[in-house]
């Protein structure tokens, strides 16, 4: 018994660590003690004294797990589902970081490093943050919310505390990802006082407004370890060569926005400082390309692994242009732009290609604005051998090039497909593209990460639940015929961890019938399905351990019927039981949920 | 601006309708469009679900699709607020069909659909806002396109072909979609306007605020319908009469705004666009608390004026 806790509580910690393709990024080791492996279930999530990964923060209650390690360095929580990304996670459903940061600013005194994603994060939060850790070195908010620039001043301004006491500020990466930051004005980053020179990572993509240059030139230019910096759209063109040159030694570098007047020593100027810049790797940012500018890079092609031209708006010679000129690109994200012709170019330039995401530029047109079809994809999957990670949206696609792409490239891992128009078929034979899906979990045998769409029926999952057996995160949308699809996935695909439907008709007695697995599972997402109300209290009768929480804007969740169907349905396994900051459209369906807040005494006398 | 609805059914064959096809029982909500001189296309792109043999669908070939186009030239459907990111899925309105009932046995209220003011981007996490089918529904969160990238063609709205530029296909050039960058300065400030403009909204009484885009509303009207929809919704219907009507005074609530300067003010005193340039966020006031507010005000609400400031 306890072993099968232990594996699970393991695949628990580790998973997802890899899931977010971002370059850059290193997965941290993990490192156990064997004295935490022998004794409590949820002690195990600590995967070593000094780390703590939490895949979903609700899994262990604050209080539980706060009080034990005094000496943690590092910290790393994820909240709200991945279809938050995408408006299905109605705001105030929970994940707040201020509860954990208050505990944490008492006893772990030694923090130095705090990774969160999906969770809100308050101005008073980054203040603690500033002000409680002597050591602090990292934060990275991916997709976070709920802050301002003013609580970016603080933490830029927080080594002002510490440099009384201490000799250096020890900030080392700032990085926002993708966060969504109220931005009351660039004043923020001259806070950082002249005495931080620790900087390696500055990542201030996400945020609109202008910051002041000269306070962040000089940044830049005291910061001699600094290998990426990632700048905002506000910073101009004009003055990035003047960055540059501060900064010869990054690695990687998101520009601001692309554009400028073209002007020849504006032109020179850039291109001369880019050419200096002999260890760049990787080049994102480009919003609002002018393309005569685009040729200030070439001198950098040649030693690109990662180029993101997803918010570049460049026709399909300008970038083919580009990508031709990397040979050693390993990960690429680009527009649909690109083309089909694009697309058929990188296939022959660049063999070292591991990681393709391709953008749609107009997903709300029903008509194709670009000549990108299934064929892109295919001249991909021939050409670049390596390929390991797909994103591709696109407007078509066929059963025969499924196939293809499948047998060109078994050492596929993820494969997410989004068809814009929802249950389109095979466009060569109008039949549903179970076929083609089928193929591609039959020849990659390591697929980790499938997303479906197009016209599927039960088949597809058939051919899932019997052949994707390394299959970790599913994400399904507008398929299916009946319960038999969701039955095929939950008793075929023995490693999956995340499950995500919407849309579906999915209903009671598969998630019935298949209770038991979802408690190996990290968590199942449901909306726009067949589940009742009554299903969902039934499921949480019989799985204890698990939280089955039903989101439903509607209101009135007390007094609807069993019958009715729920609006949302999120599951996840955890020990602490029902959590205590639900807003009001959000129920629990635990019936006795004081009863059933583990206590670890009881757990082991099962 | 004006604005004027239409809905463009397609038929399986694919050539443009005319009417609602017999058998399907919807009700359209009213569709928004924009007037062309803004720029703004309110493009009914219709899908159609072609007629391939799965099930039973008697009907459901058919279906209705609308999008709200916030920019970019020529035909472009739906809200350009996101772009993807992920396993994939976005915004765009479509009218449920039988089919669609017909697959979810469940009842409409399950099917994520929103009022098509909120297939713009702007309602962030107002995920289904309403829901009986017999309303116009949209698509929440489909195509899955997260946040994080934003749709070039907003981000390149009113411009214009240049001549550095390099040439482009034939197919883009007709649509006006080609991504040409004009002075980033002046776009700067169009684009921080056309992005969704969300604001945060409160009302009194109730903990869990809200939020909604600016952007995807042309009207006090409009506003002022959806935030009794967010908010209102949920009382019983002789309630929902009675304090349905939040800027003409006779709800026993009043909506305010807290401008650029944080001063909290009446909505409605001025234009919508110049409230749109200064609006922070909303606050839904319990009308007790609004002595000082205009007199339009004090006339329907038995209170009266007091000296509280």
């Amino acid at each position: 018994m306890l072993q099968v806790f232990e594996a699970r509580l393991f695949e628990l910690v580790t998973g997802e660590i890899g899931s977010e393709l971002v370059a850059g990024r290193i997965v941290m080791a993990i490192s156990f003690r064997e004295e935490v492996l022998e004794h409590s279930w949820y002690a195990i999530e600590w995967w070593c004294q000094r780390r703590i990964f939490i895949g979903n923060c609700y899994v262990v209650s604050l209080a539980m797990k706060i009080r034990r390690f005094p000496e943690v360095r590092s910290v790393e929580l994820k909240w709200k589902p991945h279809f938050a990304d995408f408006n299905l996670v109605p705001d105030g459903w929970g994940g707040y970081f201020y509860p954990w940061i208050c505990e944490m600013a008492r006893v772990y005194p030694l923090l130095e490093e705090i990774k969160l994603k999906r969770m809100v994060v308050t101005d008073e939060c980054l203040e603690l943050i500033s002000k409680s850790f002597k050591n602090f070195k990292v934060l990275v908010l991916s997709s976070c919310e709920g802050f301002s620039t003013d609580g970016l001043a603080a933490i830029a301004a927080n080594c002002r505390h510490c440099c009384m006491l201490f000799a250096s500020w020890n900030l080392r990466e700032l990085d926002l990802r993708e966060s969504e930051v109220e931005d009351l004005s660039g004043h923020w980053l001259s806070h950082f006082p002249d005495s931080c020179t620790s900087l390696q990572s500055l990542n201030m993509s996400c945020l609109a407004s202008e910051v002041n240059f000269s306070a962040l030139q000089r940044l830049i230019a005291r910061s001699p370890n600094l290998k990426t910096l990632r700048l905002n759209r506000a910073v101009p063109l004009e003055k990035l060569s003047t960055l540059l040159h501060r900064a010869p030694q990054l690695v990687e570098l998101g520009t601001g926005a692309y554009s400028a007047e073209i002007r020849p020593n504006v032109y020179s100027n850039l291109a001369e400082a880019f050419s200096r810049c002999k260890e760049l790797m990787g080049l994102s940012g480009f919003w609002d390309v002018v393309p005569s500018y685009l040729p200030a890079i070439y001198s950098v092609c040649s030693r690109l692994t990662s180029l993101n031209l997803s918010y570049a708006t460049i026709q399909s010679p300008d970038v083919t242009k580009i990508v031709t000129q990397c040979p050693n690109l390993q990960s690429l994200s680009v527009l649909d732009y690109i083309e089909d012709a694009g697309l058929h170019a990188l296939s022959l330039s660049c063999k070292d290609l591991r990681e393709l995401r391709v953008f749609p530029s107009d997903p709300f047109v029903a008509d194709a604005n670009v000549s990108l079809t299934e064929q892109g994809l295919v001249a991909v999957s021939e050409g670049c051998l390596k390929l390991q990670s797909v994103l591709y949206f696109c407007r078509q696609m066929s059963n025969a090039a499924l196939t293809t792409i499948a047998k060109n490239r078994p050492n596929l891992n993820c494969f997410r497909l989004c068809i814009l128009e929802p249950r389109a078929p095979d466009y060569l034979t109008l039949e549903p593209l179970d076929n083609g899906f089928g193929a591609i979990v039959d020849h990659c045998k390591q697929l980790q990460r499938l997303s479906l769409s197009g016209l599927l029926t039960d088949l597809v999952f058939e051919y899932i639940g019997n052949r994707a057996k390394k299959l970790e995160m599913l994400s399904i949308a507008f398929a299916g015929d009946s319960d038999m699809g969701l039955h095929h996935v939950l008793s075929g695909c023995d490693s999956l961890r995340k499950l995500e439907i919407r849309d579906c008709p999915f209903g009671d007695k598969a998630l019935l019938d298949n209770v038991s697995k979802l408690e190996t599972m990290r968590s199942l997402w449901m909306s726009s399905c067949s589940v009742s109300l009554g299903a969902c209290k039934r499921l949480s009768q019989k799985m204890p351990r698990l939280n089955v929480e039903v989101i439903d804007e509607q209101g009135d969740l007390d007094s609807r019927s069993d019958n009715s169907p729920v609006e949302k349905l999120y599951v996840y396994r955890t020990v602490a039981g029902p959590r205590l900051d639900m807003p009001s459209f959000i129920r629990n369906m635990d019936q006795n949920p004081t009863c059933r807040r583990y206590s670890l005494e009881k757990l082991f006398s099962e | 601006m004006d604005v004027t609805l239409g809905l463009l059914p397609d038929s399986p064959a694919g050539d443009d309708g005319g009417g609602v096809p017999s058998g399907v029982s919807t009700t359209v909500k009213s569709i928004l469009t924009k007037e062309d001189n803004n720029k703004n296309n309110m493009v009914m792109c219709s899908e159609v679900s072609s007629s391939y043999p799965v099930g039973d669908q008697h009907l459901g070939d058919l279906e209705l699709g609308l999008g709200l186009s916030i920019g970019g030239g020529g035909g472009g459907g739906g809200l350009k607020g996101k772009v993807v990111a992920g396993g994939g899925w976005s915004q765009y309105a479509r009218i449920l069909t039988a089919k669609d009932f017909k697959q979810n046995s469940c009842s409409s209220s399950s099917c994520s659909v929103s009022i098509p003011n909120s297939a713009t981007s702007g309602f962030k996490r107002s995920a289904t806002d309403s829901v009986s089918p017999t309303n116009g529904n949209s698509v929440v969160g489909w195509p899955p396109v997260s946040k994080a990238h934003r749709m070039p063609s907003l981000a390149n709205e009113n411009k214009s072909p240049t001549g550095n530029r390099i040439s482009v296909t034939e197919q883009n050039k007709s649509k006006n979609r080609t991504a040409v960058i004009n002075d980033y300065s002046n776009e700067k400030a169009r684009i921080s306007d056309k992005k969704y403009h969300s604001v945060k909204v409160n009302m009194d009484g109730s903990l869990i605020g809200r939020k909604v885009d600016l952007n995807a509303h042309t009207s006090y009207e409009m506003l002022a319908q959806t935030l009794e929809e967010m908010f209102f919704r949920r009382r019983s219907s002789t309630e929902a009469a009675k304090s349905s009507r939040l800027l003409d005074g006779t709800s026993e609530f009043v909506l305010t705004y807290e401008d650029k300067d944080g001063d909290c003010m009446l909505v409605g005193d001025v234009p919508w666009q110049m409230f749109l340039s200064s609006v922070k966020r909303l606050r839904i006031m319990k009308n007790s608390e609004s002595n000082e507010l205009a007199p339009r005000f004090q006339e329907n609400n038995e209170r009266r004026r007091t000296d509280v400031v």
